[in-house]
């Protein structure tokens, strides 16, 4: 049984929408009584008209019906009151005919045009009210620092019009769903949101001329209807297949909106990943630099005590300082293999380099007396053009490169064995090379020998070529491998510098 | 040669091992933990080489460098664990003597020490001749000669090999180099001092790739082979 208060409500309604034809008979019914007094004080013609200004008001204020019952009532009183015979509703003559018509027809016109231009100043109103509303949403969605409250808020939003029985909003991160925002969702739900948005293909609705357009697969269906957005879905159940145009076209606006939301936070994702990975090199790089100092600290003492007592004045027997140098030789591996692992780390983590123009005989020169003692074992055949022009290098990075392909390769030459060292200038960079006469390299490793921790040897930490090819490449450079009829050669590029005149020297 | 050799070190194990170490070169030394110390130490006692860490705790190996170089005529050499080439750079323009980079072996620093120590004689001493192999540099007759063959040199080029000749065996930084021989408003242009470096050593006959008198210091500058 009804609530009293809703039969209360019915009955109003009922009587709002009676009134205005109460008012079209109460109206005509106050015209003829105007007519008449004026009529009774003066002798005045044509005083019909003023129906007509009623009929026009009727028309234009409250539309076609009341304008018609206002027409008739108007001429039924005035053929009664005012046409002869006078006290009946007969109409004797043409001219009659004609008034009563053009009441009528006036009725019609005038409500037809006030209907449209209510119609017209309605639609106007509910865009503007639309308008309003999305935009008052929209600032606030974007002002909203956490992408989540934003999207809350736009789904509570468009849960409040009528036709809307429910919305959520999906997002989908690397094919798993979460409900961001919006009503609950069952299992497959969630499910069917992930296939939609990994497959890019709506179900059961489409946006066309910037409104939402239901596709009904099957009609009884009551299950929602998914459409895929940036990084997400939105899900949405619509009642009714009469829905609002109007809502329909505020959805739309909503659905657009939370794209763009969905972009900002998968922007805002991608940002704070980047972060994270730049911080954590950049910590790596420190928990590093700090280890090889902590670890470098004791190999110093070791190195300076083990190198004291293997002094001639310490008076040990030969074999003990035999001994200790060994011991000396295996301590200065150890701070090899730190300083590489550092260097390495640091050019992973992107090194800045201090670049100038620099001869490129002087990097080699540099690299050789740093190694003159290893290298006094084997035959340094360096050969550089005089024409070669400077390179545009950090001189510490390519000495380091240097230095490492120069041990490398006396590493794997014999004793005695030549290495060369050549450069040329091709194609606007150096191409400079370093050539051994050891065995060769078998030819699935030419590429991997520049890999992090890959070693030919059992000793070999794996770090050497590894560096030379991170400084090739932070130079812009290339490096390679290849077997020549002598011994393995490694071939890498660097760039030239532009060099400016020298300065006449002021003395 | 021997001489009198403070050690600036916090860590006690690098004491004793230097002091055991050099004690067999015949040096006399006394070993201390931190700046302060080596400032109240090296005036009391009057080292002729100070063997300064940078890495110290409390005043640091700079400062201390700083505090030590008005008062000290001691060389200083300076020793660090993982120094970049510009703190190499700030411990020289400082007034550092040379660096040496830890770890090291007891036989390199006491070469290191004796060059020092060898160089503080000739400037005592007003040696007007430099020699570095078969090249002499006379500063008096301004003559610069190899193998007996003598070299014509620019005054440019003369200027800086006599600064580096001055400091034979000291890492000189370019910033140095360009004040002595330009002056101030040359500084920063490093491709003058490798230019000219470049026309010294073809004029001495020298290879770049492997130098035997200026040699590269990467990254700092330039020295004359002692």
């Amino acid at each position: 049984m009804p609530a009293p208060r809703e039969i209360l409500a019915g009955r109003l309604k009922l009587q709002s929408r009676l009134a205005p034809y109460g008012l079209a008979i109460g109206g005509a019914i106050a015209v003829t009584a105007a007519i008449e007094l004026i009529t009774s004080l003066a002798s005045v013609q044509g005083l019909s008209a003023i129906y007509l200004l009623l009929v026009l008001w009727l028309g234009a204020r409250w539309g076609r019906g009341p304008a018609v019952a206002g027409s008739i009532a108007s001429f039924l009183l005035y053929d009664y009151f005012f046409v002869p015979p006078v006290g009946t509703f007969t109409v004797s003559g043409t001219a009659q005919l004609v008034e009563l018509v053009v009441l009528l027809a006036v009725a019609l016109v005038t409500s037809q045009l006030a209907a449209s231009l209510r119609r017209a100043r309605a639609s106007a109103e509910a865009l503007a009210r639309d308008s309003r509303a999305l935009y008052e949403l929209a600032t606030a969605a974007l002002r909203t620092p956490d992408v989540t409250v934003a999207l809350a808020m736009l789904s509570r939003r468009a849960n409040e019009l009528p036709s809307v029985s429910r919305f959520a909003l999906v997002a989908v991160d690397s094919g798993l769903p979460t409900l961001l925002a919006g009503d609950e969702l069952s299992a497959g739900e969630l499910k069917q949101a992930a296939w939609s948005h990994e497959n890019g293909r709506p179900i059961g609705i489409a946006i066309r001329d910037g409104a939402v357009v239901l596709v009904h697969t099957h009609p009884a269906d009551s299950a929602p209807a998914y459409l895929p957005l940036a990084s997400g879905v939105a899900v949405i159940g619509i009642d009714g297949e009469q829905a609002d145009p109007d809502e329909l076209r505020m959805l739309a606006a909503l659905i657009g909106l939370a794209d763009l939301l969905f972009d900002r936070r998968r922007a805002a994702f991608e940002s704070e990943r980047a972060h994270g990975l730049e911080s954590s090199d950049r910590l790596k790089t420190a928990i590093l630099s700090s280890l090889s100092h902590e670890l470098k600290s004791p190999i110093a003492s070791l190195r300076t005590g083990l190198t004291a007592l293997a002094a001639p004045r310490a008076g040990l027997q030969p074999e003990q300082r035999e001994l200790l140098v060994d011991l000396d030789r295996q301590a200065t591996r150890l701070d090899r293999m730190v300083g590489d692992l550092l260097a390495l780390s640091r050019l992973e983590a992107g090194l800045q380099l201090e670049r100038e123009a620099h001869s490129f005989a002087d990097i080699v020169g540099n690299a050789t007396r740093q190694l003159r003692v290893e290298l006094a074992s084997n035959r340094l055949e360096v050969e550089l053009p005089d024409d070669l022009p400077p390179v545009d290098v950090d001189e510490v990075q390519a000495g380091r490169l240097l230095a490492n392909l120069l041990e490398n390769a006396h590493e794997w030459a014999p004793p005695g064995g030549v290495i060369e060292v050549g450069a040329a200038q091709r194609s606007g960079m150096l191409e400079a090379w370093i050539e051994n006469e050891g065995p060769p390299i078998a030819t699935a490793d030419l590429d991997r020998v520049f890999d992090t921790l890959w070693t030919r040897r059992a000793r070999g930490s794996g770090l050497g070529l590894a560096i030379c090819k991170r400084v090739v490449e932070a130079h812009g450079g290339t490096i390679r491998a290849e077997n020549r009829r002598r011994g393995p050669r490694f071939t890498f590029t660097l760039p030239l510098a532009a060099v400016p005149a020298p300065r006449s020297a002021a003395t | 040669m021997s001489g009198r050799v403070l050690v600036v070190d916090d860590e006690v194990e690098m004491q004793r091992a230097l002091r055991t170490g050099l004690s067999y070169y015949d040096f006399d030394v006394r070993a201390v933990g931190s700046g302060e110390e080596a400032v109240r130490e090296a005036a009391a006692w009057r080292p002729d080489v100070i063997l300064l860490d940078l890495g110290l705790p409390g005043m640091d190996g700079l400062a201390t460098l700083k505090a030590l170089r008005p008062a000290e005529r001691a060389a200083v050499i300076v020793v660090s664990v993982m120094p970049d080439e510009k703190d190499k750079v700030r411990a020289l323009d400082a007034g550092a003597d040379d660096y040496l980079v830890k770890p090291f072996g007891t036989e390199e620093l006491v070469a290191r020490i004796r060059a020092v120590l060898r160089r503080q004689a000739d400037v005592t001493a007003g040696e007007p001749v430099i020699r570095a192999g078969d090249l002499e540099i006379d500063i008096g007759r301004r003559t610069v000669t190899v193998g007996g063959r003598v070299v014509r040199l620019t005054p440019t080029e003369y200027e800086l090999l006599r600064y580096l000749a001055l400091h034979a065996g000291k890492p000189v930084t370019h910033t140095t180099l360009l004040r002595q021989v330009w002056g101030d408003y040359a500084i920063g242009d490093k491709y003058n001092t490798r230019y000219v470096v470049a026309q010294i050593r073809k004029k001495l006959g020298d290879d770049p790739a492997n130098p035997r008198y200026i040699v590269n210091e990467p990254g700092v500058g330039y020295r004359l082979e002692g």
